[in-house]
């Protein structure tokens, strides 16, 4: 029949044509939709099946703590506390808000105050990644795994450690779990304080004595990369804050004693790279920015002949700078002025290179061999080890060419002490907040310095305030904001 | 009986394949009433012959002595053979052929054979008529009609339709247009209808061979209508479809296609980030599906898919000055807008298809709709020029009303006073160093150039009937207001060749549009310096033309910031753009009706850009700390795609049935990489990155995105009445985790023209046309970036690595159970013609989108280590919307038309349900039952009236002058419109064509009363700050002028708060244009066919009550629309 003919002939058509194509897109389909990882990443598993992927993991750690400055160098702990305390004058000209309310002390949460608590968590998400590879990880030569492992562990104690200090009892995160880190609510700050204490005792026990370059496999006369002897000194300090005096002292003592890989440098060479002789140094980062290959601090800090400016906003606040004693190699050589108009600014000078594209001569200092001289002599002075302490204070005072401390009673060298911290750690990483508060003393010397400085204070101000209270519902403000 | 059973038994929807015969005989069995048999004789029917001898003998008794002598038996109708005279013959032995002519012929009648039956029929035409040809097949006597259907350019019409009206047959035209029609029936109707074309019914009269002229359609219902893998009209179309005119487009004097679009399309919404050239612009069609996915629609141009957002270049960085396209957290994208690319001359049509019925055959891609973009075609003909040049101005339309220079000074002092400050203070430059008698208005300065347009258009275009040409090319250049040479200038070229085979059983087409775009810019936008600089602030530049720094005593200079508002213009922004997009389809007829295309597509969207940083405009006194650095992006976006599909178009029945079959597979590359350059040795070397001391790679991207799909579509028109659509989409994509890949989508359609029902058609007389349409689908979203589901460390470059070694960092947490997001479309419309020829047509349309799954940006708190993640979360967005438009032919006689357009979109937003908002992390942000763009503000209570501070309601009701956020955010702002929409007339007199277009849009905005920073500080602020509170007691808007920052907390919360919102609602005159058109012998003999002048008007007019510079952008930061005003003239050459 011809219309049958007719039909079978388009049926036979179609059919094929459907046929080919069906074929076409079934054999496909899966292939056609799978594409490679990206070129520009690897995936998380990979990175700690390489020794050189894992080494740059971790040094990514580092790598960005230096590239965004906001943490140990540029407008990170030592411009904020120093605002907040009663290290710096801010420039009349500023009319950047953040700064004014950390300088008043008027945090708000919509205008600053939760910068570091920002800067630090997101640290810890690698850390923690790395730690939960590193353990698990069984291709990784053992000795960079371990010391890996310890970097990692070293540095989430650090952040853990300043996190607290800012902000009080923190939610403690230990894994890279989203979804339960998500409904964290804050610890005591002695759960927090525990936390960093066995971090670094395991890093003590997993880092290098060694200062190593970047293969971890060859030593450095650079000491960038923490080391057991770091994590002892750290370990020194948080034991020192949790007021466990003879852990503090022992700590401190073993560093001391180490008196071949570390000794007090010159006031003025005590800011310098470890390899150009700097044995001061118990650990440093490297500056990773264009054209300040030396340390971001300088060019902060350093008030050039055109006087402050948004660029150099801060300079030394006369209460500082009254309480140098006479003759203090420290006020010669970690301080310098510059006279705009017949008023004379004074200005941070320990480090001192601010100018573009010079050789390379200064790191950023982190921890450094006085403050365990000044941790141990605490911790005795606590103890009433007297002269112990003594001895300990005299090291630093007679560096800096002053004679010895005259305080005798454990009163009197207590308060030594802390003046003494607070001159030889001035614009560095905070000490001067972080002392205030762990000595109870914020108060009595906030009180009078805040209306200095056009604000008033309430105690309150002495944490500042979280930004994550709105996305996590089991977080609670800090009281007062 | 044989002959009735066969016609009996077949089913009619495979009629159209029964032999004619066999139909013609079904015919006859309905209409003859009576049947004669007779018995059957051995002879054939060529060799019998008869005698037969009488007088005046009725032909019946003819028939019975045939009858008798033969055997074989005669078959009519009664009634039929009344008429017959009697007749006087006498043969002897002739063929029987002969002496049935003879009886017969003469009277009218015809016959023909079958078996043993001789049918007695009446002749189909008049024995005179040639148009009918009389053909003696075999035995079978057959009538046949021949014609030809082709377009005004002669064109032949392949797959029109002709229906032969009252036998409800319906053939298709083959490649050539041409037609057969067997047994056509004598004085038939045929009527002949092709998509785009207008209807043409004709008696077929007595031409042998009918050629068939159809003009294209002269009214919106019938117009050609682009859609996914095919064409309708919206009188056949069962889904929602807007359709914007490439002369529309051209009518205005843009760069972006996109600004033709607003006010002319119902349910589309459209945004400009800023009035400068190669700006960013947001397209949001029928409402925001998605809460942090991206709501971009489907772009497709001539069937290739194209990118609907520039990638991402340096974050945060100066680069902005060209604004976002309101890209989404999760699909960043960078700035300006990849449609800004593409030449508006180059534009036949853009059809924007909305509702699931017209969208969901695009599957994961087309939840936020699809516009497609159609490009010119060669016509047939000798090679025609035409040639557009075009030549305008353009400045800002608007200017805020700041303080006077008195007012300036004021407001400093008491600030400085109210804080107990002193004036003398060394930092207060504008007061102190600063000459207070100088007044300058900035906006006049910074902003108030003449940015200049010319566009420069030409083609050629023609062919044969066998292959046509076109082949543009654009020069395009707009400079800007801001003081220094800037101007974004580029070269267009386009090209299309269509070809047949000499058959014409294989076509071919090929185009292909080239675009080089080289956009200057000042790094920044000025537009929030001009509104900020303090009236006294010193002139810009030195006496030499040099930027002048005002340095104060110690070198250092005074202006804010220690930089020159123009110090911007010494560091150039540059955008260098290339935009390739190729696109073939081949084509081949296998059967009438049945076609095999594929189509292959190729884009290349490739961007460099360079920032280049100065030392020179940095103030002196801070070069030697300063480095020179430059930024330079190279980035390119590849998409490949292959569409090989199958269309049958056949008539089953009453009806044409349609189906589509097709699959996709498709690629993206997107590469592209950040380099910084810094410590140059000269200023003059920045464009040069080798002689950079450091360069460090900022970014990079490297992404593979793959699609693959099957798709298909079936479409049913029964008797032009009830239509019905059903589409399908198998989908896989890469963006997705390996579990999650495929999915299916799909939408049916179906409309119902009411008024071409019989009862309709005579009751209601004022009605011309009437459909009712509804449509429901599913389709997805997709927009949510590469490679999201795998857990990343990226390279994190920088300039001196930390020990020598590369660091990787975390990119970010992943999701492997990414999922697409899904939106449920219902729509129903109405669309009703009335009066002659549909003078006015009505459409309505109610939508209702449901989007579930959501790709959430889970917000996270950072304790996490990262503020958001990607996940599908099961919150339910409804969008709701009623579009309505109108065409209509006022007024259209011989010298004077008026064409009238009015649409309206009233649209609404709401979360319909987010399980456990209240412990998410979006618990700050959404309300249920609100539109998901709401502000949660703080709910401003004025100034306290005792302090001459801003105070709030805290959410437990206390007056306080600092809520906490998160927790007193407790006042909703919604800024979403409540209509928008657009009015537009045309009216032609004689030679004269006026265009006119309004715009209108209801809303409420952020506006500017409150300053763009603290009243009191070095800025300068509008007039509305002068109310402020000054005195205990008072009751003003505005806290009190504050200069130590003291205040700053108070304002910022004020400035976010419900306080802030106001009517933003505005009307524009967004389109004017007026065209002469020149006509005469001189003309003709000049070979000049088409030769007119016209002026064209672009954002003439805005009515608003709003608070700012600029209802649309609502920035303080960005440039407003540009008032363009631009002459040209256009002819055509032969």
């Amino acid at each position: 029949m011809k219309k049958n003919t007719l039909i079978y002939k388009n049926w036979k058509v179609t059919h094929r044509t459907l046929l080919v194509l069906a074929i076409f897109i079934i054999s496909g389909c899966k292939k056609l939709v799978n594409v490679p990882p990206p070129t520009t990443g690897l995936a998380s598993g990979s990175v700690y099946e390489n020794d050189q992927a894992a080494i740059s993991a971790v040094t990514g750690i580092y790598t960005r703590i230096m590239n965004s400055p906001n943490f140990v160098s540029g407008q990170g702990v030592t411009f904020f506390c120093g605002l907040s305390a009663d290290e710096f004058t801010l420039w009349n000209g500023i009319t950047n808000n953040a700064e004014i309310a950390y300088y008043t002390n008027n945090l708000a949460v919509n205008i600053a105050g939760s910068e570091l608590w920002n800067a630090l968590y997101p640290y810890i998400f690698q850390c923690n990644d790395a730690i939960t590879y590193l353990n698990n990880s069984t291709s990784l030569t053992p000795a960079i795994r371990v010391q890996l492992l310890g970097e990692a562990k070293f540095m989430r104690a650090l952040f853990y450690f300043y996190l607290t200090n800012l902000y009080g009892p923190l939610p403690l995160v230990l894994t890279t779990n989203y979804t339960s880190n998500a409904l964290l609510s804050r610890e005591p700050q002695t759960t927090i304080y525990q936390q960093i204490i066995s971090d670094l005792h395991d890093a003590e026990n997993l880092l290098s004595p060694q200062y190593l370059d970047g293969t971890l496999l060859v030593t450095s006369n650079d000491r960038v990369r923490p080391t057991k002897w770091a994590a002892m000194a750290l370990l020194a300090r948080a034991y020192l804050y949790s007021d466990d005096w003879g852990n503090a002292e022992n700590l401190a003592d073993s560093v001391i004693n180490n008196s071949t890989l570390f000794k007090l440098s010159s006031l003025k060479n005590a800011f310098l790279r470890a390899s150009l002789g700097n044995l001061e140094a118990i650990w440093q980062m490297q500056p990773v920015t264009t054209g300040q290959t030396n340390t971001q601090d300088a060019p902060l800090y350093i008030i050039t002949s055109t006087g402050p400016s948004i660029a150099q906003p801060v300079y030394l606040s006369n209460s500082l700078l009254q309480s140098f004693e006479p003759n203090d190699g420290r006020r010669l050589v970690w301080v310098d002025s510059v006279v705009i108009s017949g008023k004379v600014f004074y200005y941070p000078y320990k480090y001192k290179i601010n100018t573009l594209n010079s050789p390379v001569t200064e790191h950023q200092m982190i921890l450094r061999l006085a403050e365990l001289f000044l941790i141990r002599a605490e911790a005795r002075a606590q103890q009433g080890d007297i002269s112990g302490a003594q001895t300990d204070l005299n090291v630093i005072r007679s560096r800096a060419g002053l004679p010895n401390t005259t305080a005798n009673s454990q009163t009197d060298l207590l308060s030594a002490i802390m003046r003494e911290r607070r001159i030889e750690f001035f614009a560095e990483l905070g000490n001067r907040w972080l002392d205030l508060k762990r000595t109870n003393s914020v108060d009595s010397v906030m009180s009078p310095a805040c209306i200095v400085k056009g604000g008033n204070w309430n105690t309150y101000q002495k944490l500042y305030p979280i930004g994550d209270v709105p996305t996590d519902p089991n977080l609670v403000q800090n009281s007062g904001y | 009986m044989e002959i009735s059973n066969l016609g009996k038994g077949l089913p009619c929807a495979v009629g159209k394949l029964l032999p004619q015969q066999v139909r013609r005989a079904m015919k006859l069995t309905a209409i003859l009433l009576t049947v004669v048999c007779v018995n059957v004789s051995a002879h054939s029917f060529e060799q019998q012959t008869v005698s037969f001898s009488g007088k005046d003998v009725p032909l019946t008794a003819v028939f019975k002595s045939i009858e008798k002598q033969t055997g074989f038996s005669f078959f009519f109708n009664y009634s039929l053979l009344s008429n017959s005279k009697p007749v006087t013959i006498n043969v002897h032995s002739v063929k029987l052929e002969v002496l049935l002519d003879l009886i017969l012929k003469v009277q009218g009648f015809d016959y023909y054979q079958n078996g043993k039956t001789i049918f007695v029929i009446k002749m189909a035409h008049s024995t005179s008529g040639d148009s009918l040809i009389g053909l003696k097949k075999g035995n079978i006597f057959l009538n046949v009609l021949k014609g030809v259907v082709v377009n005004s350019q002669d064109e032949p019409l392949a797959g029109a339709t002709i229906e032969v009206v009252k036998e409800g047959k319906n053939i298709l035209t083959d490649a050539f247009g041409k037609f057969e029609i067997k047994n056509a029936p004598q004085g038939a109707t045929l009527k002949i209808t092709y998509l785009g074309y207008q209807p043409k019914v004709i008696e077929v009269d007595e031409n042998e061979s009918i050629r068939i002229v159809l003009e294209l359609a002269d009214n919106k219902l019938d117009e050609a209508e682009v859609i996914a893998y095919g064409s309708t009209t919206q009188r056949f179309s069962t889904g929602n479809i807007t359709t914007v005119k490439g002369e529309d487009i051209a009518r205005q004097p843009i760069q972006n296609p996109l600004l033709a679009l607003e006010g002319r399309v119902p349910g589309l919404f459209i945004t400009q980030a800023s009035g400068i050239a190669g700006t960013g612009v947001t397209v949001r069609l029928e409402g925001q599906n998605s809460i942090s996915a991206g709501n971009d629609p489907l772009y497709i141009i001539d069937g290739v898919p194209y990118p609907s957002q520039m990638l991402p270049t340096t974050t945060g960085g100066p680069l902005d000055v060209l604004g976002s396209s309101g890209a989404s957290a999760r699909q960043p994208g960078g700035n300006g807008n990849p449609l800004g690319f593409i030449n508006p001359a180059d534009i036949e049509s853009v059809n924007i298809l909305k509702d699931a019925d017209a969208t969901a055959i695009y599957g994961s891609r087309a939840a936020n709709g699809a516009i497609l973009i159609t490009t010119k075609k060669g016509k047939m003909g000798p090679a025609k020029v035409s040639l557009n040049v075009q030549q305008g101005e353009g400045a800002i339309s608007r200017r805020l009303n700041l303080l006077s220079l008195r007012q300036y000074l004021d407001m400093r002092y008491e600030g400085i006073s109210n804080d107990g400050l002193s004036i003398t203070s060394s930092t207060n430059y504008d007061l102190r160093v600063w000459d207070t008698t100088r007044n300058t208005n900035w906006q006049r300065v910074l902003l108030g150039g003449t940015a200049r347009y010319t566009n420069i258009y030409s083609d050629v275009s023609g062919g044969n009937n066998t292959m046509q040409y076109l082949v543009g090319a654009t020069f395009n250049r707009n400079s800007s207001v801001f003081p220094g040479n800037f101007a974004d200038q580029r070269i267009g070229l386009h090209f299309t060749v269509n070809s047949f085979s000499e058959n014409r059983k294989f076509r071919l087409q090929l185009s292909g549009n080239y675009l080089d775009d080289d956009n200057r810019l000042p790094g920044h936008d000025l537009t929030s310096v001009a509104l900020t600089t303090p009236p006294d602030a010193p002139s810009l530049y030195n006496p030499g033309g040099s930027l002048n720094w005002a340095p104060n005593s110690s070198g250092s200079s005074t202006w804010f910031g220690g930089s020159n508002p123009v110090a911007f213009t010494l560091a150039p922004y540059e955008n260098h753009t290339r935009n390739l997009l190729g696109n073939l389809i081949l084509g081949y007829k296998i059967l009438p009706g049945l076609e095999l295309t594929s189509s292959f597509g190729y884009t290349n969207l490739g961007t460099n850009e360079s920032q280049l940083n100065p030392l020179i405009a940095i103030q002196p006194a801070s070069r030697p700390f300063a480095l020179s650095s430059a930024n330079y992006t190279n980035s390119a976006i590849n998409t490949w795609i292959i569409e090989p599909q199958i269309n049958y178009d056949v008539f089953i029945g009453k009806g044409k049935l349609n189906l589509l079959l097709g699959s996709t597979i498709q690629q993206n590359h997107s590469n592209g990489y950040v380099l910084t350059g810094s410590g140059f040795s000269s200023d003059a070397l920045l464009s040069d990155i080798h002689s950079a001391a450091t360069i460090v790679s900022n970014s990079s991207v490297a992404s593979v995105y793959k699609y693959d799909a099957l798709f298909g579509r079936i479409g049913y028109r029964l008797m032009d009445r009830y239509l019905v659509d059903v589409t399908a989409r198998r989908d896989g994509s890469s963006r997705f985790g390996s579990q999650n890949q495929f999915h299916n989508f799909g939408a049916i359609g179906a409309a119902w023209i009411f008024s071409e029902e019989h009862f309709f058609k005579h009751s209601v007389r004022f009605l011309s046309f009437g459909k009712i349409h509804g449509s429901y689908g599913i389709t997805g979203n997709d927009q949510i970036g590469d490679y999201q589901y795998l857990n990343l460390y990226n390279t994190s470059a920088v300039p001196v690595p930390y020990q020598g070694i590369s660091a990787l960092t975390t990119a970010g947490l992943p999701n492997p159970y990414l999922q697409w997001e899904t939106t449920k479309k219902s729509e129903i419309g109405i669309d009703l013609g009335l009066g002659a020829n549909s003078r006015i047509l009505l459409s309505v349309n109610y939508v209702v989108n449901h989007s579930s799954n959501e790709l959430l940006t889970y917000k996270l708190p950072i304790i996490t280590g990262f503020t958001a993640i990607t996940e599908n979360f099961p919150a339910t967005i409804e969008n709701t919307g009623v579009e309505i438009n109108v065409n209509c032919i006022d007024i259209k006689n011989k010298d004077f038309f008026w064409k009238t357009n009015v649409n309206l979109t009233l649209p609404n937003n709401k979360l319909v349900s987010f399980p456990n908002l209240k412990i998410s992390s979006y618990a700050n942000s959404l309300v249920i039952g609100k539109p998901i763009t709401i502000l949660k503000v703080y709910h401003s209570l004025g100034v306290d009236p005792t302090k001459g501070e801003y105070v709030f309601e805290s959410s437990h009701g206390v007056t306080t002058s600092s809520p906490s956020p998160g927790v007193d955010q407790i006042a909703i702002v919604n800024t979403l419109p409540k209509y928008y929409g657009g009015f537009s007339n045309s009216f032609g007199y004689k030679h004269f064509q006026l265009d006119i277009l309004f715009q209108f849009v209801k809303q409420i905005g952020a506006g500017y009363h409150f300053g763009a920073q603290v009243p009191g500080e070095r800025f300068n602020q509008p007039k509305s700050v002068l109310g402020r509170w000054t005195s205990l007691g008072q009751l003003t808007a505005i806290q009190r002028y504050n200069s130590s920052g003291s205040l700053a907390s108070s304002w910022i919360y004020e400035v976010s708060s419900d306080a802030n919102y106001s009517d933003a609602s505005f009307i524009r005159l967004k389109n004017l244009s007026l065209s002469y058109q020149f006509v005469g012998s001189a003309f003709i003999r000049a070979h000049l066919d088409d030769f007119q002048i016209y002026v064209q008007g672009e954002n003439l007019l805005t009515f608003t009550k709003y608070l700012g510079m600029d209802p649309e952008t609502q920035s303080t930061a960005a440039l407003p629309p540009l008032r363009m005003l631009t002459l040209g003239l256009k002819a055509g050459i032969k």
